[in-house]
Order: structure tokens, then sequence, then C-alpha cells
């Protein structure tokens, strides 16, 4: 049977350092992920992912549990994020891996998806990153949050510490600027494009 | 009361895109699309860039975080250069500097002397000095005298001798002079000061012979340790540099 986030927690909290452990194990590709999307760069999103459960640990007997873990941990990978862009004062980069071998690739996603659609799926990930790349970092986090993360609208709210509505706001000139960018670069609708 | 629904609502709009509206929304939602086409057009493409976005995804990587107690860690976390000598057994750490100053004392050529004048120390690759040589010293008015006194004393020892042989040989026998034994005990004295001045001075040649050697020997262990700490440091940028390579999503 496995244990629920907040049975860990408890006995994290009893000093148990294998509990958290499999807190980390849990939750730390969900961490890296959106530390990666918000700052765009591999190797400060695993700083920061990393550094996200050290202070986790360290703040561990003040968790209250008014929030679930995983927001706990959302809320201080945000942070974090914030303070990377600050402190780089600067737009976040998203580096793409280079020099892959696409016929590897291929082989490794078997024999369904050709060459040719997986250098075009790549290429359409570039560009989707291109565009969230655009979008000012309130906008940029909430859709992160929204879309690869499945937030509510309200815990999205209380990340950003701001109205239900603004959260709405951001989500819909998020999207449309995405839209925007996605039909400048001719990609206007890949998944209707594939049942067309 | 039914809900109405209008195109400049895009904050209902983006609920009903994400699905997190009612049932009564959602149906008012549902009626104004059906005949407002630049809204289904709208929600159309924005439902297309919600798919387009499943395509980004993070790089596959190992990250394997863990939280480790101190009381876990090995002792040496900090990859410092070995010291040699900690390898090396106490024996043979003494054995090691008994041989440093035998090599010291021959390369300083100390020899060490006793006779009937006492202990004599002599360094360097020069003529071992007599004991009895003359300390040179800028005030040597006394040395005649005292080169005087003692042939004085030898003479007057050996008449000594010889009277009191004779004396001897007439069974009778005479008390030392008292004058003499203090001439004795004070030319013995100053014979040990001499002594004692020389061998300070060769102890002090001996100290700066060996000082040199010293620090040269330093110079060479410096530079050998500086040469195995630029090698390590190379082969610690080239395990670095493989990690990191290794550790590179492929993607």
């Amino acid at each position: 049977m496995v244990a629920t986030d907040e049975e860990l927690v408890a006995k994290s909290m009893d000093g148990d350092v294998d509990s958290f452990n499999q807190l980390v194990l849990r939750w730390e590709r969900p961490i890296y992920a959106l530390a990666y999307r918000v700052i765009g760069r591999d190797e400060d999103a695993r700083d920061v992912a990393q550094e996200t459960f050290l202070r986790a640990f360290r703040a561990l007997p003040g968790f209250k549990g008014q929030a679930k873990f995983s927001s706990w941990l959302y809320r201080i990978a945000l942070n974090l994020c914030r303070d990377w862009i600050r402190r780089k004062k600067r737009t976040p980069v998203v580096d793409m891996p280079e020099g892959v071998d696409i016929a590897e690739l291929a082989s490794e996603q078997g024999p369904v998806e050709s060459i040719e659609d997986l250098v075009a799926r790549q290429e359409m990930s570039r560009i989707v990153a291109q565009g969230m790349k655009l979008l000012p970092d309130e906008q940029r986090t909430a859709i992160v949050l929204k879309e690869y993360h499945g937030l509510t609208f309200q815990e999205i709210a209380d990340l950003q510490g701001c109205p239900l509505s603004t959260v709405k706001t951001r989500l819909y000139q998020g999207l449309t600027v995405l839209r925007r960018h996605l039909e400048s670069q001719g990609m206007t609708s890949y998944e209707s494009g594939k049942e067309s | 009361m039914s809900i109405k629904f209008t195109c400049e609502d895009k904050q209902t709009l983006i609920a009903y895109l994400y699905g997190e509206v009612d049932q009564e929304t959602r149906q008012a939602v549902d009626a104004h699309l059906a005949s407002c086409a630049a809204c289904e057009k709208e929600v159309t493409a924005l439902g297309d860039v919600r798919s387009e976005l499943g395509l980004w995804v993070p790089p596959e990587v190992e990250l394997d975080f863990k939280i480790v107690k101190k009381s876990e860690l090995p002792s040496a976390t900090v990859l410092r250069p070995a010291r040699w000598w900690n390898a090396v057994p106490v024996w043979a750490q003494a054995a090691a500097a008994i041989l440093v100053l035998a090599a010291g004392a021959a390369i300083a050529n100390v020899r060490v002397q006793s006779g009937p004048e006492g202990f004599s120390v002599s360094t360097g690759w020069m003529r071992p000095a007599a004991v009895a040589a003359p300390i040179a010293t800028p005030n040597d008015e006394w040395k005649p005298a005292l080169v005087a006194l003692e042939q004085q004393l030898r003479n007057e020892i050996r008449s000594t001798r010889d009277q009191g042989a004779r004396l001897s040989a007439a069974s009778a026998s005479a008390p030392i002079d008292d004058v003499m034994i203090r001439r004795v005990r004070q030319m013995i004295a100053e014979s040990e000061q001499r002594h004692e001045r020389a061998l300070a001075m060769r102890l002090i040649e001996f100290q700066r012979d060996v000082n040199v050697q010293r620090r040269a020997d330093l110079v060479n262990i410096s530079r050998g340790m500086i040469n195995n700490y630029d090698q390590l440091q190379q082969q610690r940028q080239t395990i670095n540099n493989l990690i990191r390579v290794s550790s590179t999503p492929q993607q």
C-alpha cells in the first residue's frame, strides 16, 4: 500500500529521513519540470529543484498542513524561480538540446512515428518554447501551473497571491499571445491538421 | 434565472475552456457558441493552443535528489590531494629523520673527536681544526701570555714531579703549593672556555649548513607537490567533464 503525502510528511516530521526521501522521489520530477518551464534552463532548473527540497526539509517543522504538501512545494519552487529571474534580470531562455540523433530518437519512439513526424514534433516543441518565452512571468507561470500541473484556478491564485479573476485573465491573455505566435510560425492547428 | 453569456466575458470563456464551470454556465456558453462564429472560432483556436502546449516536454534528466543525514556523510567530503607522509608508518618516518640527520652531517662533514684535550667538533670540507688552535678574536694580547704561562706551568709541574720523586724516594712528602693549584685550576677553566667557544662556532656553522640544505630540499619538495597538484586538478577536471557529458540528457 502506497503511503499518502500526508502520512509521509507526518513520519518525516518525526525525523524519518527515508520518508522524506520518498516524497522527494515522488515530487522531484514535477518540481524540476515546473522550474524548467518557468526558468527555461536545465542546469538552473535542477538547482532550483534541489534547493526546493532542501528548503522544504529544513522548513518541515513549520509545515502545519493547511495546504497540500504539493502546493507547499510548488510555492517554495515558484519563490525560488522568482528569485532566480530577479537575480538574473533577464527573460527566461529556453535551451534546446543540440546535436540530437534524429534516427536514434525515432528508433526509441517505435515504428509508429516516422522520422519526419519526429522532426516536425521537435520543431513545434521549439516554437512552443519560444512562444512561452515571450510571455510575462506571471502569465507563463499561470499557464505552466494550469496546463502541466493541473492546478485549479483557486490553487493558482493562492500560489500567485492574486484574485481568482486575475488568474483567469492571465491565462486568457497568455493563451492569446501564444495563439498569435503559433499562427505566425505556421502552426495554426497541429492536432486539427492531423485529424483533417 | 438563466445565465447569459456574452462575447466580452473572457473569464467565463477561459473557465469553460478548462472545464471549471458549473452545468448551468456550460449550457449558456454552449448556446452562445452555437450562434456566435467568432467565439466558437476563438474557443477552438485556444483549444488547439492547449494541445500544442503539450508538445513542450522537459528533457529527461536523472535527478535522484536525496536528503542525507550528516552522520551518514563520509568524514572527508572535500577532495584534497593526499598527503604522502600520512601513508608512511611512524617507524619509517623516524628512520627517515635519522637518515636525513646523518646525511646532513655527512654533507656538512661533521667530525666529533675526543682526546686528552676534550671533545672537538669540526664541520665543512676543511681540515679539522686543531683543538688548541686559538680562535681569532680582535683582542689577542692575552694569548702569548697564556702560552708562556702554560709553558711555565708545564715546567713547574715537571720540576715538581722530579722533586716529588726525589722526596718520595727520601720517604718525605711536601704539601702542594696552594698558589700552584689555583693557577692550574685557572688554566683549566680558561681552556674549557676556549673549547666552548670553538664548539659553539662549529655548531653555528653546522646549523647554517643544515638550514641551507633543508631549504633546498623544501624547494624541491614544493616543486614536486605543485606538479602533482596540477596533474590532480587536470584529472579532476577531466572526470567532471566526463560526468557532465554523461549526465547531459539525450533527446
